[in-house]
């Protein structure tokens, strides 16, 4: 009886305990990895964020290493649901960057209406445009030169058995299929809908949705789970010779280069940060891209070290 | 509020709650079909329900998403790995209630039975049934609104049903979307709470229900 | 559009890792135990933790006050049973469509609190119920005060049932709280939504079977617990 009043007495105790560490420990919980930024080591304090696909991984990481290698105190955020969840994140500052793309951001973040511009660089300079003129401002640095945008696939045995070639074959035969999307392929203007304008035969006899872009999706066509997916032109996998990409004669995609969008108040207090992410953008190529990928996808290679060893291989990071 | 209702009116909706209905309805009809079995089979060991009860505590504490995902990378992505999952799930609650309510029926209530030239089999059905019921049906319920729940997870492993419409919402930061499938879900819940609570109002016998009402 | 068949890369012809990835890679988990697994551990107990210890602190004072004044019992059981039949990823959707809630352990958090709120006062009010008139009366009759009663005598008397109660409050927490990871809240469920999101099994398999340990060791834990303040009663209750 006497150990219970014990108990009962230290009840109290433990709790205000815990209290005073949840509020001091507050800030740790949720970070995926990066150390948090101490004052004592002088750089400045940066979060990079990054939405959750290999790609992004893996340039979240790139980004972060080399403003890490260059003084800054780089703090990781490389789990971000989507554009929406990154942008939002970035606009109340709970990251300072990430990489977006310029097809993507105009599209989906920056509520762009109109026709796909019809160079790459005319995306680039529209969404640049839109992206300084939102409150809080953003500027969208210079895109890495190569272009990954979506590309539908279907498994070799299926492509065989309807001698499919092109996205309008596809369409034809689609009720017949299953299309493993994720969850924003489904209703995005420019994804399953701008295959529909485009393609009006496009009707699938069933949408299997699966968690995240990349590998789920390769393994639920490969495993049967469907019959067509749609991957990244930049992923490792879509060069199996046991997947075949249907063409787009249309061109009916926007232009998606990768370009890190940063708040424009952080860049302009770190105007250093400009050239650092400008040389990683600038040594990217769909090739090494591709390879950087496939590393972290195929390979089950951790984004982290995949990052590193390039860096150090071009030079950026000692 | 419109935007909300504008949600629920798309195509893909009915489709969404078609398919979480009919996971958790499966799910739930083939646990019974193996729990109660089970626990009729053991319930005159006290080993065995000693042990069903115990691997049903510990069947209890698994994280639904733990089960869920490592059905995954055995038996890929959809509907079929979604129900397995979540039949695993249902079992449980039932098998520790079925067992537990029919070996709790008290011994004179039995042996008055059985002294009364009533057969084992004819105890169960006339006696031991009926007066574990309620608590069977208790389990049952416990279980659906488990399954249901446990349903929204589903779509981490691409079975589809309300979860989609959750992540969908989560994913491209639309309130109206969010809500449209958190609300569905919610309600859907608490309609399985209160239906099978009624039902197992329904269940007891008159006898037990003025029993209760004169415990309270 | 790129040319697919400019790929060429000879390695990434072999997919086999994707068609039939190896189930548990052993290396993996060895070379990445301190850098993602102990923080993924470290970081679900926590969020248990805490939830536990505010929902505690809200349902101690709540479950004694309502046993006091009994009207209050029902309208509160209503509330927190509400909030118990939402599932999970419902209320998280809902809690991060609030202005001012962002994605984080915070909606976690919270979600888990409300979640615990039904079980933990309801066995609050029903342990201290159990307690004998006599006793009360008995303590009374010693010159006790309320206040040194409920803590000398009620309480005491009604761990039991709280105990239980935290029992299963515990397990909801640690369940619920991967699913958490999915707004970003960190812990194991982290490890097994990157492992679904990479096709990497050995994450996937790796967190569940950590986070049920998890759940079952706080279970079994706590039963013990139960059990030696529960010298009189050996019987197991239903579910």
């Amino acid at each position: 009886m006497k150990n219970r009043t014990k108990l009962i007495r230290a009840v109290p105790a433990l709790l205000a305990a815990l209290a005073l560490l949840t509020l001091t420990a507050c800030g740790n919980v949720g970070s995926s990895g990066g150390s948090g930024p101490s004052a004592e080591d002088g750089g400045p304090a940066i979060t990079v964020g990054s939405k959750n696909f290999t790609e992004q991984y893996v340039l979240g990481e790139l980004y972060a290493q080399a403003l890490e290698a260059r003084g800054f105190n780089v703090e990781k955020k490389l789990d971000l649901g989507s554009e929406q969840i990154a942008d939002k994140a970035l606009q109340n500052g709970q990251i300072d960057l990430y990489p977006e793309y310029t097809g993507t951001s105009l599209v989906d973040v920056l509520g762009y209406e109109g026709e796909y511009p019809s160079t790459p660089e005319a995306t680039y300079q529209k969404a640049k445009e839109l992206y300084a003129k939102r409150e809080p401002a953003d500027t969208m640095l210079t895109p890495a030169q190569f272009n990954n945008t979506y590309g539908v696939f279907v498994r070799k045995d299926v492509a065989e058995k309807y001698d499919l070639k092109t996205l309008a074959d596809l369409a034809e035969v689609s009720p017949k299929l299953a299309f493993v999307i994720f969850s924003e392929f489904k209703n995005r203007e420019d994804s399953y809908p701008n295959m529909q304008k485009n393609y009006p035969a496009f009707d699938f006899g069933d949408i299997v949705i699966v968690n995240s872009i990349g590998g789920p999706i390769y393994q639920g066509v490969l495993q049967g789970e469907g019959d067509a997916g749609v991957g990244f032109t930049t992923d490792g996998q879509l060069a199996s010779d046991k997947l075949v990409v249907m063409e787009d004669p249309k061109n009916i995609w926007p232009f998606y280069y990768p370009a890190p969008v940063v708040r424009s108040d952080v860049l302009k207090k770190n105007p250093k940060m400009k050239g650092i992410l400008n040389e990683v953008s600038a040594s990217l190529n769909a090739e090494t891209m591709r390879e950087l990928n496939a590393q972290v996808a195929i390979e089950q290679e951790d984004p982290e070290d995949v990052a590193a060893e390039y860096l150090q291989k071009k030079g950026i990071v000692e | 509020m419109g935007a909300i209702l504008e949600v629920l009116g798309r195509p893909d909706f009915a489709e969404l709650l078609r398919t979480h209905v009919l996971l958790s309805a499966a799910a739930l009809l083939i646990g019974i079909v193996i729990a109660l079995p089970v626990a009729l089979a053991i319930r005159n060991t006290p080993l065995g329900a000693a042990l069903a009860v115990n691997v049903g505590n510990i069947g209890r504490a698994v994280p639904s998403l733990a089960i869920l995902a490592l059905c995954q990378p055995f038996l890929g992505f959809g509907f079929d790995t979604a129900l397995v999952a979540l039949t695993a799930l249902a079992i449980p609650p039932i098998l520790i209630n079925a067992s537990t309510g029919l070996r709790e029926v008290s011994r004179d209530v039995i042996d008055a039975a059985r002294g009364m030239g009533l057969s084992g089999s004819q105890i169960l059905t006339h006696i031991q049934l009926p007066i574990a019921a309620p608590v069977i049906f208790a389990g049952i319920r416990t279980s659906a609104v488990q399954v249901v729940a446990s349903a929204t997870l589903a779509t981490f492993i691409g079975g589809g049903g309300l979860g989609d419409l959750i992540v969908e919402g989560t994913q491209r930061n639309d309130t109206a979307i969010l809500l449209a499938g958190s609300l569905s879900v919610a309600v859907l819940a608490i309609i399985t709470e209160v239906g099978f609570g009624t039902l197992e109002w329904a269940m007891t016998p008159k006898g037990l229900k003025l029993a209760q009402k004169r415990t309270r | 559009m790129v040319d697919p068949g400019a790929f060429g890369l000879a390695f990434l012809q072999d997919l086999s890792s994707i068609e039939e990835p190896k189930l548990i890679e052993w290396d993996w988990i060895s070379e990445n135990f301190w850098e993602d697994i102990v923080p993924a551990i470290q970081g679900h107990i926590f969020l248990s933790l805490v939830s536990l210890a505010i929902a505690l602190a809200i349902s101690l004072p709540t479950g004694v006050l309502v046993s006091r004044y009994r009207k209050a019992y029902p309208p509160v059981t209503f509330v927190t049973g509400l909030l118990y039949s939402i599932p999970s990823l419902a209320l998280f959707g809902i809690l991060i469509s609030i202005p001012g809630i962002t994605i984080g352990p915070a909606p976690v958090i919270i979600a888990l609190v409300a979640y615990s709120l039904l079980i933990l006062i309801r066995n609050t009010v029903a342990g201290l119920d159990a307690v004998p008139a006599e006793t009360i009366d008995a303590a009374r009759g010693m010159g006790l005060t309320n206040r040194q009663i409920l803590f000398k005598v009620e309480l005491p008397l009604a761990l039991p049932v709280i105990v239980a109660g935290i029992r299963i409050a515990t397990v909801t927490i640690i369940g619920i709280a991967t699913i958490g990871a999915y707004i970003a809240a960190g812990g194991l469920g982290k490890m097994i939504f990157d492992g679904i999101n990479r096709s990497f099994p050995t994450m996937i398999i790796t967190g569940a079977v950590l986070a049920t340990a998890l759940a079952i060791f706080a279970d079994l834990s706590l039963l013990a617990l139960e059990r030696r303040l529960r010298p009189w009663a050996r019987r197991r209750r239903t579910a």
